[in-house]
């Protein structure tokens, strides 16, 4: 495949249009499941959606794509509220109630296919495509739809920015200026009910829960703020799925969803890595840079305990002496020389008035004479 | 012994070998790692047979138990950087390694005789036909060896370390100060959940894995808080719905695995809502109750804080209080029943009872000692706990 094709191409347009589209809202809305401590919802919820699906299929008989998603999304929506009802009201934790709604959903979701299938008029082939995704089926009017409800979404999230916000990092401060933060709680969780159940026929049902938090915890890695976060994980989001399609189609076998999600994780892997504020990288470095620079301290604070004992700062001593002090190498040596700490004069070192300054600043106790 | 019994035997068995690393999972806020685990063995499998080629082989078990610990170290991993948070972690850790697994799959896909479904769902209706001969004679189903031996190892192990577990579980402090390693006893139970989780799903798949060994203590854990009630019951639980599950689907003629999922399902929603204590509607109850006697509380702090007959009037005490008619009504009737106050022409009074215990009252919320409504603790909830 050449990349003409690529542009070419209906279905490979069609699809890598809906993947990047479905990328960027599940970034977006992510964002906030994951600064709720959510992270799994997205597990739980796309679970919990099949059920819905089998009861739509069940009293409409008809396979339209929309009914079954909006079967998808009031299950979705049933499921967390229950975790909800779970987690306040008895003493169960998030986790067991995420396991627990995933879990018993899903199994009857499935108890309802199998019955389905057994049915006499039974025309599921299709309903499984729910489980594992199937991005090549997507036609025009599911992007259509993807756009549209991101669009939405884009919308109400601009419209209640600041109640999002103040919600999500206080919200008890939120109640006590008076907003109904059960009404913004409800809301997010909606939203984010909805980005799943659109992401299923092309994820399926265990990679949804990658999409949504996976481009959010990379963009978290970066910012501190909330809407650059928020932007960032549309961005991650939309090139995990434009990406995660060019590489699937470029080979035989290789199904969409999963590529996606690893293209994602790569994101994750280059972002815990290599961001410079909280990345594993640069907070070695630093606190290598820290060490060196508290050893050299300790050498310069070495030679101030005997320059002190003389009137004269600036006598020599034989660099022999220093020997026995742990930490101590030629380079701390030619470094403290660098700074200007100290001079050196073939075996032997005397310090500047510079160092003499530093080091008795570097301590800024009363330390004992020793 | 005919397939039906089998298929019961198997079933009832995999439900108790997963009920009792279940209960550690729930009451160590760890239920959703039998989840992850239960689908990030798929690489670890598909790794086995690509090596193997043989889907029976014992290797498939061992690397997908290995993929299992693997991704319960990865998780550790991320989370000790202190990034993201333990839920992110697991969430990332999984899929990626499910995706590893199926995108394997589908490369091999020709070969490999492993359908994703199968790995997810599970069919145990096939599971008799997978039989074990020792010898040329027939043994059994071979999935009843494999999990009645984990069954066997499980409640071994559970009883060799049940005073660690115990502790550990509920005072990680204590227990590490006491010289149990908690890493040791951590990685030995997630060990446990994991070669259980393989097990299991070869049999029934893999979310009925997570439903079997979550729900079970759940549901118990909502009944009691004794540890060795709490596994008992979900021994009983899960062994109950593993078989009421098979005659429920023999009814339907629908998957076993997803009809015993509902089986449980059913079972702890009923718990959910009539457990006797912890129940929502017992919950619901007890709160409406709390919210009843510190209206009526309120209502008679505030006779006694008012003597003129303006402020006593009936009508007046819906204003003053800001209480709806209902609500008013309600608090005052309360009142009278419990012979606190007398109502003479629409002005109310305190009776001596309500004086005495309107007095008791304030003095505890002025000095909150407990010794101030010992008496009182009996009539009132409030006043307990």
């Amino acid at each position: 495949m050449d990349i003409t094709q690529y542009f070419t191409d209906y279905t490979l347009r069609t699809i890598t249009l809906g993947t990047a589209v479905l990328g960027a809202i599940c970034g977006m809305l992510g964002s906030f499941a994951v600064l709720r401590k959510q992270s799994l919802l997205g597990d739980a919820i796309s679970h919990a959606a099949l059920p819905g699906i089998a009861i739509a299929f069940l009293i409409t008989g008809a396979k339209d794509s929309n009914v079954l998603l909006l079967g998808a999304l009031v299950s979705g929506l049933v499921g967390t509220w229950w975790i909800r009802g779970i987690t306040t009201k008895t003493h169960l934790k998030t986790d067991t109630a995420l396991g627990l709604i995933l879990s018993l959903f899903f199994g009857f979701g499935m108890l309802l296919l199998t019955y389905i299938q057994k049915q006499p008029n039974a025309n599921q082939a299709g309903l499984d495509k729910y489980l594992f995704g199937q991005a090549a089926t997507l036609v025009e009017s599911d992007v259509m739809l993807m756009s549209v409800v991101t669009g939405v979404s884009l919308i109400v999230m601009l419209l209640f920015w600041k109640e999002f916000k103040l919600l999500l990092f206080d919200k008890n401060y939120a109640m006590t200026l008076g907003f109904n933060t059960k009404f913004i709680d409800g809301l997010i969780s909606f939203f984010i009910v909805l980005a799943i159940v659109i992401g299923l026929q092309t994820v399926g049902v265990v990679l949804m829960s990658a999409m949504l938090l996976a481009p959010a915890a990379a963009a978290r890695q970066w910012t501190n703020s909330l809407s650059v976060m928020v932007l960032l994980a549309a961005i991650f989001g939309m090139f995990s799925g434009v990406f995660g399609t060019a590489i699937s189609a470029s080979q035989p076998n290789l199904s969409t969803g999963p590529v996606i999600v690893l293209v994602a994780a790569v994101f994750v892997a280059v972002s815990f890595i290599f961001s410079p504020g909280r990345g594993i990288l640069f907070k070695q470095l630093r606190l290598l840079r820290n060490r060196r620079e508290l050893e050299l301290q300790k050498t310069l604070y070495f030679m101030y305990t005997i320059v002190r004992k003389h009137d004269d700062i600036s006598r020599p001593h034989a660099i022999k002496i220093l020997n026995n002090f742990q930490g101590f190498t030629r380079n701390t040596l030619s470094q403290l020389e660098h700074k200007h700490w100290i001079e050196i004069n073939g075996n032997q070192w005397s310090m500047t008035h510079s160092g003499f300054e530093t080091a008795s600043n570097l301590y800024n106790t009363n330390l004992p004479e020793s | 012994m005919n397939p039906s019994i089998e298929i019961q035997l198997i079933a009832a068995v995999t439900a108790a070998a997963c009920a009792i690393p279940g209960v550690f999972l729930v009451l160590r806020k760890m239920a959703l790692i039998s989840d992850a685990i239960s689908h990030s063995i798929l690489p670890g499998i598909v790794i086995g047979f690509m090596i193997t080629q043989d889907l029976a082989s014992p290797w498939l078990i061992l690397l997908a138990a290995v993929s299992g610990i693997i991704t319960v170290v990865l998780v550790e991993m991320i989370q000790k950087t202190g990034l993201v948070k333990e839920d992110t972690a697991i969430g990332l850790v999984f899929p990626a390694l499910f995706s590893i697994g199926v995108i394997l799959i589908a490369q091999n896909a020709n070969d490999v005789h492993l359908d994703v479904d199968a790995v997810l769902l599970g069919e145990l209706a096939f599971a008799p036909f997978d039989r074990l001969y020792i010898g040329g004679t027939d043994a059994g189903p071979k999935a009843l060896w494999v999990i009645s031996t984990i069954l066997v190892i499980t409640v071994g192990l559970l009883l060799a370390f049940y005073k660690e577990l115990k502790l550990s579980t509920f005072d990680i402090g204590l227990s590490s100060a006491l010289g149990f390693s908690p890493v040791v006893l951590h990685y030995g139970l997630m060990s446990v959940a994991s070669v259980t989780t393989v097990a299991a799903f070869d049999a029934v798949g893999a979310i009925l894995v997570v439903a079997l060994m979550i729900t079970p203590a759940a549901a118990a854990y909502l009944l009691t808080t004794d540890l060795k009630k709490m596994l008992w019951l979900s021994l009983l639980f899960g062994v109950g719905s593993a078989i009421g599950g098979y005659w429920f689907a023999k009814w339907l003629d629908a998957s076993i695995s997803g009809s015993i999922t509902t089986v449980l399902g059913i079972l702890f929603f009923a718990i959910y809502l009539f457990a006797p204590s912890k129940g929502l509607i017992a919950i619901l109850l007890r709160q409406n109750r709390q919210r009843k006697e510190v209206s009526l509380l309120t209502f008679l702090l505030h006779l006694n804080n008012h003597d003129s007959l303006e402020e006593r009037h009936v009508s007046h005490l819906q204003e003053h209080i800001n209480w709806r008619k209902v609500k008013a009504k309600s608090v005052l009737d309360l009142a009278e029943q419990n012979n606190m106050i007398t109502i003479e022409n629409q002005v109310v009074s305190l009776t001596k009872k309500g004086l005495e215990f309107t007095e008791k009252a304030l003095e505890y919320i002025i000095t909150n000692k407990d010794e101030k409504i010992e008496d009182m603790k009996d009539d009132f909830f409030l006043f307990r706990g």
